[in-house]
């Protein structure tokens, strides 16, 4: 492939969203120019995006909701880890815990606001409760697969062999399934940050989600979408990195799984 | 009743013609200028080692595949494009049939495609699997039905098409040797029934010998200017062929003993 | 994973049991502050006052709240998958298309779908417009995905068979290309009925909708405990019955896929 083509091929993928812009860029300047307030043209996006770099509330708020988000997850998806495993290795528990978890599981995260904003009030506890609660089932319910369908011959050499039930958990199923516990954690984080940005819309007066609503509010629509571009853009590379330690993991452990 | 002198029919009128066809593709090329032709009604068989081009020139003659140089006639139009009176039975038959459509609903989307009405759908199928032997099964999906069975119910939609000419691209490669050898009695049978002209490739000489009227036997890699088409058998084994008697005919031994030496010399 | 047998629905319904009993006693005896954790009791009175279950006796305002966030979410979801299927084919059928704008698509993936709430705020005002707007276009992309996935991912040895089959276009896009991006386009549709339900709950909230996302922000501001955890309940319900609901649809449309 000459360099030429190649160039092509790196810049195709901005061509359509380059468009698009484009084309808004224009209408919204018609209808800034007509005095609306809801609209903002790309441009002065980028500017207010550059202004709230520059005064660090950015960095602020995207430490902020990444931090909660990740403490969330912490807790949530190493629950989720812990019971999985043991709920895994154990079909009577799997047996005794299916209905609890049937209750349970199908509450969506954000009814759980309220209850959180009155346990915790406003601020991270609150957020990252709700993390860890939107995390702990979809790592429950992949772990515990996972470990169901490790290679029953492993177990059966490591019955052989005479290991102890936490060499077994250690040694044998912990990395047999490694690759689809990333694969989990991947999602987890995906489902993380998601939530936060959400609770923060919704409720809690911080972070990324938070910013966002105060610019629509203070009738500001070109930091409004620099925060909405910024959280894409977040939620972007945070799922790119996840997808390279992914696939590299995946190389490593002999891409099994 | 015995095999035709086939050198007379296929210089009258050929059915399907190789007209120096060569095919190039990713930079290789797979299928040296290669010429030859079928009658109509010929079942023709093509081995060779892998990589000498055998399912390339199959796709070429069902137009799937168009050729670098050189033209593929049928009937005496050139082809371009597939068309249904062609029919190509593949084959991975797991990948070709439908798995959300039943064995009926797979066949009839061969005569859906064709634009035959509702009406007459029915009884069409009804025919086809009854000649297959899946009558009993019409109504099980792919996922029901062993290899065999799934290659059976490609044959049926194959023939609900009436193709003229069928391809198959070793059709019962996949599937254990019994299968493979009631399903070749089969096929025999449906040909004879049905008056087919055939192409099918193969890996297995003898399935080749005992199947075919002819076998083209070509070669990988022939080096520059050599075609890839190194011989030419005729097989003048009388039919109904069977497995038993036709295996130990002193013809068919012949011919075995010719083939593989010939296959082996090329492997120098 | 199914409970397997009597023994295993028993053992299941001891254990549920058992932390439901954790509940009432934590509530009643003030282990934990009766602000937060109301009593079993008291929720469910709750429950009964405001499904109207108690001969007409109740407010019925839970009712007409389940209805209204139940209504939005269906609405919501059924114009996403409508939209995402038809948007989804376009662009799936044609490899050329896919390649100008999946990247594009890629990267609105990631994106919460209720971070488009301000935005239609600033359009829309607050209003049940706006916020089944939103619904729909957000869970519209869980749908548009799957199914440019599923097109892309056909077979293609079937695409060979339709050409040998002569079939036009159409005829291939409607009875291959979509039966088989079914099951991704089902399961996109999941998933789309989830972020349906998060989405309305938190734009009744931010919007001030009438529905269960705003009774229960209102309990939790009037330190209503019985009344939060009553909306809790119908809310876990509703994703419960529209999952399971699905679940079984999926099933029943995909019955091809069991041997």
């Amino acid at each position: 492939m000459t360099s030429g083509a190649a160039i092509g091929r790196a810049l195709r993928p901005w061509a359509f969203p380059l468009v698009l812009l484009g084309l808004y860029e224009v209408y919204a300047r018609r209808a800034a120019a007509l005095g609306s307030d809801a609209l903002a043209p790309p441009s002065a996006a980028l500017k207010a995006f550059v202004g709230a770099a520059l005064d660090g509330s950015l960095w602020e708020a995207t430490a902020f909701t990444l931090g909660t988000a990740a403490l969330g997850l912490l807790a949530g998806a190493g629950l989720g880890l812990l019971l999985g495993i043991a709920l895994g290795l154990s079909p009577r528990a799997a047996r005794m815990g299916f209905l609890s978890i049937e209750v349970f599981r199908p509450v969506p995260s954000v009814a759980l606001i309220p209850l959180a904003m009155l346990m915790f009030g406003f601020g991270l506890r609150m957020e990252l409760a709700i993390v860890a609660f939107a995390t702990f089932w979809p790592m429950l319910v992949l772990v515990q697969a996972a470990v169901r369908q490790v290679e029953p011959r492993l177990l059966e050499v490591s019955r052989m062999l005479g290991l102890s039930a936490r060499e077994r958990a250690f040694k044998i199923v912990l990395p047999a399934i490694v690759p689809r516990l990333f694969v989990a954690l991947r999602l987890g984080v995906a489902v993380a940050l998601v939530v936060a940005v959400t609770v923060e819309i919704a409720a809690n007066p911080h972070g990324m989600g938070y910013a966002m609503m105060i610019a629509q509010q203070s009738f500001d629509p070109a930091l409004m979408l620099a925060w909405l571009g910024w959280i894409g853009v977040v939620g972007y590379a945070v799922n790119a990195a996840m997808q390279r330690l992914q696939g590299w993991m995946a190389r490593r452990m002999g891409a099994a799984a | 009743m015995v095999a035709e002198p086939m050198a007379a029919a296929a210089a009258a009128a050929p059915f399907l013609g190789f007209d120096d066809v060569a095919i190039r593709l990713g930079g290789r090329e797979i299928l040296s200028p290669t010429r030859f032709t079928v009658a109509r009604g010929e079942f023709v068989c093509i081995v060779g080692p892998s990589g000498c081009g055998k399912t390339t020139l199959l796709r070429a003659a069902a137009g799937l595949v168009a050729p670098s140089a050189g033209e593929v006639r049928r009937e005496g139009r050139v082809v371009r494009a597939p068309s249904r009176e062609a029919a190509f039975v593949f084959q991975d038959y797991g990948r070709a049939l439908l798995p959300w459509r039943t064995v009926e609903g797979n066949v009839s989307l061969a005569l859906e495609a064709a634009g035959v009405p509702a009406a007459e759908r029915a009884p069409r199928i009804a025919e086809v699997l009854a000649k297959v032997g899946l009558a009993a099964h019409a109504q099980k999906f792919p996922v029901q039905l062993s290899g065999g069975m799934q290659q059976r119910a490609q044959i049926a939609r194959c023939l609900a098409q009436r193709p003229a000419l069928m391809m198959m691209d070793e059709p019962f490669g996949a599937l254990d040797a019994l299968t493979r050898q009631g399903l070749q009695d089969e096929l025999a049978r449906l040909v004879r029934e049905d008056g087919l002209t055939v192409l099918f490739v193969t890996h297995d000489l003898e399935e080749a010998i005992y199947l075919g009227d002819r076998v083209i036997a070509l070669q990988a890699d022939p080096g520059p200017g050599r075609p890839s088409l190194a011989r030419m058998i005729d097989v003048r084994i009388p039919r109904p062929r069977e497995q038993l008697g036709t295996k130990e005919h002193p013809e068919f031994l012949r011919l075995r003993r010719e083939l593989f030496a010939f296959i082996e010399q090329g492997h120098d | 994973m199914k409970a397997q047998g009597a023994a295993g629905w028993f053992g299941s319904l001891a254990v549920f049991a058992a932390l439901v009993a954790l509940w009432w006693a934590a509530s009643n005896a003030g282990w934990v502050s009766r602000v937060f954790l109301p009593t079993p009791q008291a929720t469910l009175a709750s429950l009964a006052e405001g499904l109207n279950l108690r001969d007409g006796q109740g407010n019925g305002e839970l009712l007409g709240f389940t209805q209204a966030t139940v209504g939005r979410m269906l609405q919501g979801w059924l114009l996403a998958s409508l939209a995402g299927v038809l948007l989804g084919a376009a662009i799936g059928v044609s490899p050329a298309v896919r390649a100008w704008v999946q990247p594009t698509l890629e990267f609105i993936r990631p994106l919460p779908a209720s971070a488009l709430l301000p935005l239609a705020i600033s359009i829309f005002g607050l209003s049940a417009g706006m916020v089944l707007f939103v619904v729909a276009f957000g869970a519209m992309w869980p749908v548009l995905l799957a199914t440019v996935h599923g097109f892309a991912a056909v077979e293609p040895r079937l695409a060979e068979v339709a050409r040998c089959l002569q079939m036009p276009r159409a005829a291939f896009v409607w009875k291959v290309g979509l039966p088989s991006a079914m099951p991704d386009i089902l399961a996109g549709m999941r998933l789309s009925m989830t972020i349906s339900l998060i989405v309305a709950v938190v734009g009744e909230m931010i919007a001030s909708q009438s529905g269960l996302g705003q009774a229960i922000l209102l309990a939790a501001r009037a330190f209503r405990a019985s009344e939060l955890f009553a909306g809790i309940v119908l809310l876990g319900l509703i994703g419960f019955a529209s999952n399971a609901l699905l679940a079984v649809a999926e099933k029943k449309l995909l019955r091809w896929q069991q041997p």
